[in-house]
């Protein structure tokens, strides 16, 4: 373990006596966190984030009408479409505003909204008259603000809901305590007062609020933070890859000038060997995440409360990259080879993975294929801690699969490494 | 005498990328005594380094086995290692760092560390007379001095056995003559066993104590230089040089068979347009016993076939003659 130190230490050496490279791993990265981070929001200035839903209201009626209105009410963060929309086309219509079932839910499909809201037709009399009446509720499970949705037509419907039992025992009252309602009409606007009062207060209750995002001003999240808390973790980990992939180059050109050779005529075992160029790697890949953290950090950016979690997510996925880096390096013959694979594997993973933008706003296809990329197994780690206030245990399943990946990796890399 | 390395039934065989074998060692059998100067001669391509690898650990056998002072290489490769220090043809070292880091990292690699490591260092340096440079990087130093931090690398743990693949190779004159004296001092100062591989005869007729003549992949001679330039007897080598001048086959049989004393006539062509020509291309080489005799009818035949000889040189028997006399090759090809 000695000599693997050692090998290791000699090379940061030689790594941090070429100025170049601390171009590559400090002035770089830091520019493209913070231009990325720009790029996704950083200075929009802290306007809530709107969150699509798009409502199709077939019944047109006041009560219809009221529960759009409670909708808007139970959660002032939701865009309901195309009532929202105004003149900047907050919904993304377009020209044409009006929006069928049929547009809605291709809307869904296309991840244009993160849910419908289907108003049957009858939905006031139904409701009147006491009989069930279901609102549709259509989502796309892959996206998470859907929930935010679902929560505000929960409440709505169960707020209706208990308006409607208010109307109607009131109406079993006044037939059964005497009231002299004879008169259906007066009966009827009876219950229709009952029915608005009990809204009302409904309306006025307190525990309405439960439903509301901003009752959890821990995960509000600021546009600083929407920016550079999306730009910190995906340029870390591209320049991660950018860094830890430059092994691919060096290795070729040390086995050139036979520095690898001379080490294996040495008395070094291969594995020792293997294990100080592995952690050389692995150091700088720390180092790079670390560069672009310290300056996240300087930028505002809130890591989460658990730093613990933050710092797993960050090993495994540099441990997963140096596995794979070593892996491909057995592939490769030339220094020209290295550059070009260098540079294609770093520059597909990091957009496949959601590192320059979040995989929620790419068509769902994408969303899957970018799951064969380390960095979308990262950012989930990540974002669960940035944005959702996750923990140890929200990233155990991301972290698990990098460091599955890493073993596999590894196990090529070691069966395949040339030493001469 | 004590056997420092020995080599039995040594093989390679690579597999080339359409699946064919290509066999570059072909089972050597080779004894290196030590305190000797061993040098293993041949042209380039002729399996030297192939077999320094494997002596040394770089390459894994497909059959036979070393020992380096008893230690299998194949089965005790860091007991073994430790008694090696290794002088790559390559400049095997990390440009950016200084001669000095150089020598502490590969130190360090050989076991060293502290007191020991920076005495070794410094010993080193001045072995190798480097010692006011030793704060200066590697990539600016001259390619001799190069070379010597190369060579001073593979004596920082005072091997019993330094092997040094061609270690002139792209150096000037003077700082060749100063790594063929820091080869006899090794031998000399420190008793160390020496490994040389070289494809110039100068080389291996000045250090050796003995020379194995290998070519594709086999030892095709063995012994001091003395003994095997017995082999060739008592003939000269005469080197007609005539330049680009075709000489045709029926040439060199008429020389072979109308001038006395003559046992082989051979001509090397010049290479080709551009190419880096050594001084024995576009020359005819005549073995023959009491060369300068024959001379006179050699240039007659070449006259008679339109041939211009620009000039001759008569050479005393040496390695090259041997080599050319087993192979009917010049050493160079």
């Amino acid at each position: 373990m000695r000599k693997a130190l050692d090998i290791a230490l000699n090379d940061l050496r030689v790594f941090f006596k070429d100025r170049g490279n601390l171009v590559g791993l400090i002035v770089v990265p830091i520019v493209m966190t913070i231009v990325v981070g720009i790029g996704n929001g950083a200075l929009a200035g802290d306007a809530p984030q709107r969150v699509r839903v798009d409502v199709v209201d077939a019944d047109g009626t006041a009560l219809s009408a009221g529960f759009i209105e409670g909708l808007r009410a139970a959660n002032r963060t939701l865009a309901l479409c195309p009532f929202d929309s105004g003149e900047d086309d907050l919904c993304g219509l377009g020209d044409d505003r009006t929006l069928t079932l049929a547009r809605a839910l291709e809307r869904l499909v296309a991840a244009n909204t993160t849910a419908v809201v289907e108003i049957p037709a009858g939905f006031e009399a139904k409701l009147q008259a006491g009989e069930p009446v279901n609102v549709i509720y259509h989502a796309n499970d892959a996206l998470s603000a859907q929930n935010i949705a679902l929560q505000a037509v929960q409440a709505v419907a169960g707020r209706m809901g208990g308006a409607q039992v208010a109307s109607a025992l009131a109406g079993r009252l006044a037939d059964s305590d005497g009231l002299a309602l004879t008169d259906p009409a007066a009966r009827a606007a009876f219950q229709q007062s009952a029915y608005e009062r009990a809204a009302e207060l409904w309306s006025a209750d307190p525990a309405a609020v439960a439903y509301r995002l901003s009752a959890q001003p821990e995960t509000r999240i600021t546009s600083r933070q929407a920016g550079f808390g999306q730009s910190v973790p995906g340029m870390g980990s591209m320049f991660v890859m950018f860094t830890v992939f430059g092994a691919l180059y060096v290795l070729i050109r040390e086995r050139a000038n036979w520095t690898i050779q001379r080490l294996v005529m040495m008395p070094v075992s291969r594995g020792q060997i293997l294990a100080g160029k592995i952690l050389t790697w692995f150091t700088l890949g720390v180092i790079q995440f670390l560069v672009v953290f310290a300056a996240g950090l300087a930028l505002g950016v809130n890591f989460g409360k658990d730093l613990l979690a933050l710092a797993v997510v960050m090993l495994a996925f540099t441990l997963c990259v140096t596995a794979l880096a070593f892996a491909v390096s057995t592939l490769l013959k030339t220094e020209i080879q290295a550059n070009s694979i260098s540079l294609l594997l770093a520059l597909t993973l990091a957009p496949l993975g959601g590192a320059w933008w979040p995989l929620d706003i790419v068509p769902p296809f994408m969303q899957t294929l970018g799951r064969i990329s380390p960095v979308a197994w990262a950012m989930d780690g990540f974002r669960s801690l940035l944005f959702e206030g996750g923990n140890l245990g929200t990233v155990l399943l991301p972290s698990a699969v990098l460091l599955a990946a890493a073993g596999v990796f590894f196990a090529l890399a070691v069966r395949r490494f040339r030493y001469d | 005498m004590q056997t420092m390395v020995e080599v039995r039934g040594l093989a390679k065989t690579f597999r080339r990328a359409d699946g064919t074998a290509v066999q570059a060692v072909k089972g050597i059998d080779l004894d290196i005594f030590k305190g000797e100067v061993f040098s293993l001669l041949g042209p380039n391509g002729a399996g030297k380094t192939t077999t320094i690898s494997m002596i040394s650990g770089l390459l894994t056998p497909t059959v036979g086995d070393a020992t380096i002072g008893g230690h299998s290489i194949t089965r005790q490769p860091t007991q073994a290692k430790r008694l090696l220090g290794v002088v790559p043809q390559e400049i095997a070292l990390y440009p950016t760092l200084t001669a000095r880091q150089n020598l502490e990292f590969f130190g360090r690699m050989y076991g060293l560390s502290g007191k020991a490591l920076a005495t070794s260092v410094d010993e080193v340096l001045e072995f190798i007379d480097l010692r006011d440079r030793q704060k200066d990087r590697v990539e600016t130093f001259s390619g001799g001095m190069k070379r010597r931090v190369n060579i001073g690398v593979g004596l920082l743990h005072k091997p019993q056995l330094v092997y040094m693949d061609e270690p002139t190779v792209g150096v000037d004159p003077q700082s060749r003559r100063r790594i063929l004296d820091t080869v006899m001092r090794l031998k000399e100062e420190r008793g160390m066993t020496v490994l040389y591989t070289t494809h110039l005869m100068e080389e291996a007729q000045e250090l050796s104590n003995r020379v194995g003549i290998i070519d594709h992949g086999q030892i095709i001679a063995m012994g001091t230089v003395g003994d095997l330039i017995q082999k060739v007897g008592e003939e000269d080598r005469l080197f007609l040089k005539v330049g680009d001048q075709a000489v045709s086959d029926e040439v060199l049989r008429r020389i072979q068979e109308r001038v006395p004393g003559v046992t082989r006539a051979v001509y090397d062509p010049p290479g080709a347009e551009g190419e880096d020509r050594s001084n024995t291309s576009g020359v005819i080489i005549v073995s023959a016993k009491r060369g300068r005799r024959a001379l006179p009818q050699l240039i007659q035949i070449a006259m008679e076939a339109g041939i211009e000889i620009q000039s001759v040189e008569v050479r005393e028997p040496d390695l090259e003659a041997v080599f050319l006399h087993l192979t009917g090759r010049a050493l160079r090809d």
